[in-house]
């Protein structure tokens, strides 16, 4: 059967229609999610952490929200998980709301915590401590976590990781393409995979070395470089099992996957519980 | 903007290092990059003979400095530290202890990956561009270029999504945990320099020295006096001929 123009126009217009009807539905129902309102009650004292769901090895494939959850309950506040792919108004994730303030980044929420509940889980450390305290803190956030995340999304199949089934392939693989970028200018993208690898066994060592046979990083007590230097490592030691990262450890610095065992069991008790089934 | 003449002649049979460093050259700095102040910083304490060549290329990595060294070109200051440690059998930090080592390190990441990127936000973002303090100037479209581009990169990177009033608080956080490990030292670790120290220098000449409007530089003056005191150490110590530096030309230098 020949197509007349007539039909061919036809045609083009019922395509047209139907592809605007697909973009106003995705709108709507993008809408729809975002109008779903999240469990705040503003008047408690409690405080909100939004996070992606949990792993099925870690609680979170991400380690700024074990870092921050680790700190509330080594300082005992009262917090709520509100599990949802919500974004704070940096473009990140997680963050905390509490009594209606909305705080991004998890080192400005500690900031923001350790004031509204009077908290300082660095008043045992000496003024020295204090300042290598936040050295270890940036190294571990701002140098390993690059190499990691290098590793993670651009050198290795991110599908190994332990994600939440709730996040789809598609979208994986999209922010691992945005890590690619966001690695490159950040400088260590730069780098190549034996390069980055030499500059993590570099972190690790030095985290081996000032740690050496203490409980955690200076001495007893643990402080929020604890928390941090925790929440990037057990991305290692307990989530990407399979990684060359995690044979490192176990061969040359079996210190760092006892540290971990001592977080986790001091502030984890109930870390089998809480992973997803 | 600098030199763009032909490309220098490296003789790659003499032990001499090439010291590659894009022409940044400052008013009141050798150059407005950190990276390569850390690097000729720890060629001079290292002593190790060394030819200074300020041109546009930049390494492998897009990047400055980089050194070339018997027909070898390498990338990025920190392996080129970790190279030239093994070529010429040095090591900065042998009188540190293992801790003190790890610490170095922890410290040498602060600063190079977290504190760099408050002054690169500083300066391309909340600076005026007259006060950028280059010897030559910029032309806009050039300036306004790199702006854009540095903006993606800080943003990425997770500097540039916080405010101004953030940004400056991160780097107040920064200089006095350097200023509360330095104390009344000499150096970083004691009376003797370490690689550390070329890094910590490099880096706190930008705002004592270069970005003197800056309220960062203010804020040193003011809160972390001994941050200025270890920058004329550093520079006293390191580059005697500081002032010279600054008003030779952008051809190579011999050392």
């Amino acid at each position: 059967m020949r197509l007349t123009f007539g039909d061919t126009r036809l045609l083009a217009l019922a395509a047209g229609a139907i592809a605007v009807g697909v973009v106003l539905f995705l709108n709507a129902s993008r809408k729809q999610r975002k109008r779903k309102k999240l469990p705040y009650k503003d008047e408690s004292d409690t405080v909100y952490v939004v996070q992606i769901p949990r792993g099925k090895k870690v609680p979170s494939p991400s380690p700024f929200p074990i870092k921050l959850e680790t700190y509330l309950r080594i300082a005992k506040i009262p917090y709520e998980n509100v599990f949802a792919r919500k974004f704070s108004s940096k473009g990140k994730i997680p963050w905390i709301r509490h009594r209606g303030k909305d705080v991004p980044d998890s080192q400005f929420a500690i900031e923001y915590l350790n004031e509204q509940f009077n908290v300082d889980l660095e008043a045992h450390l000496t003024k020295e401590e204090r300042a290598m305290s936040r050295a270890f803190l940036k190294m571990v956030e701002e140098n390993l976590y690059w190499a990691l995340a290098c590793y993670r999304f651009i050198h290795d199949d991110v599908r190994k990781a332990d994600y939440p089934s709730v996040i789809p392939t598609w979208a994986l693989l999209l922010f691992g393409r945005r890590i690619k970028k966001y690695a490159w200018g950040q400088g260590m993208g730069r780098h190549s995979v034996e390069e980055i690898f030499h500059i993590t066994k570099l972190d690790f060592e030095a985290i081996s070395d000032y740690l050496g046979d203490k409980k955690f990083l200076f001495g007893d007590k643990p402080c929020v470089a604890d928390c941090a230097v925790f929440g990037m490592l057990v991305q290692v030691v307990f989530n990407q099992t399979y990684s060359p990262h995690n044979a490192l450890i176990k061969n040359e610095f079996p210190n760092l996957e006892r540290f971990c065992w001592t977080m986790r069991n001091a502030f984890w008790p109930d870390w089998d519980q809480i992973l997803a089934a | 903007m600098g030199l763009r003449g032909s490309k220098p002649t490296f003789d790659d049979s003499s032990n001499v290092v090439y010291f590659i460093q894009i022409p940044l050259r400052g008013l009141r700095v050798p150059n407005l990059s950190p990276f390569p102040l850390k690097l000729e910083t720890y060629l001079r304490m290292a002593k190790i003979p060394h030819e200074s060549i300020m041109i546009s290329t930049l390494s492998s990595k897009g990047k400055t400095p980089w050194i070339r060294h018997r027909g070898k070109d390498v990338a990025d200051s920190q392996f080129c530290i970790e190279y030239l440690n093994k070529q010429f059998g040095v090591n900065l930090n042998e009188h540190l202890t293992k801790e003190q080592q790890a610490v170095s390190r922890a410290i040498l990441k602060m600063v190079e990956e977290n504190l760099y990127w408050v002054l690169v936000c500083y300066r391309w973002f909340f600076c005026d561009p007259k006060d950028l303090g280059l010897a030559q100037s910029f032309p806009w479209l050039i300036y306004a270029f790199i702006r854009r581009r540095v903006r993606g990169f800080a943003n990425g990177q997770g500097m540039g999504r916080h405010s101004p009033e953030e940004i400056f608080q991160i780097g107040k956080l920064d200089f006095k945990a350097l200023s509360d490990y330095l104390g009344e030292k000499k150096f970083l670790f004691g009376d003797q320099p370490s690689e550390t120290d070329c890094s910590a220098f490099g880096m706190l000449a930008q705002f004592v020295f270069s970005n003197i409007e800056s309220p960062h530089c203010a804020l040193i003056k003011k809160e972390f006096p001994n941050l200025e005191r270890y920058c004329h150490t550093m520079r006293n110590t390191f580059w005697p001929d500081w002032d010279q530096v600054l008003k030779g030309d952008a051809s190579s230098t011999k050392l």
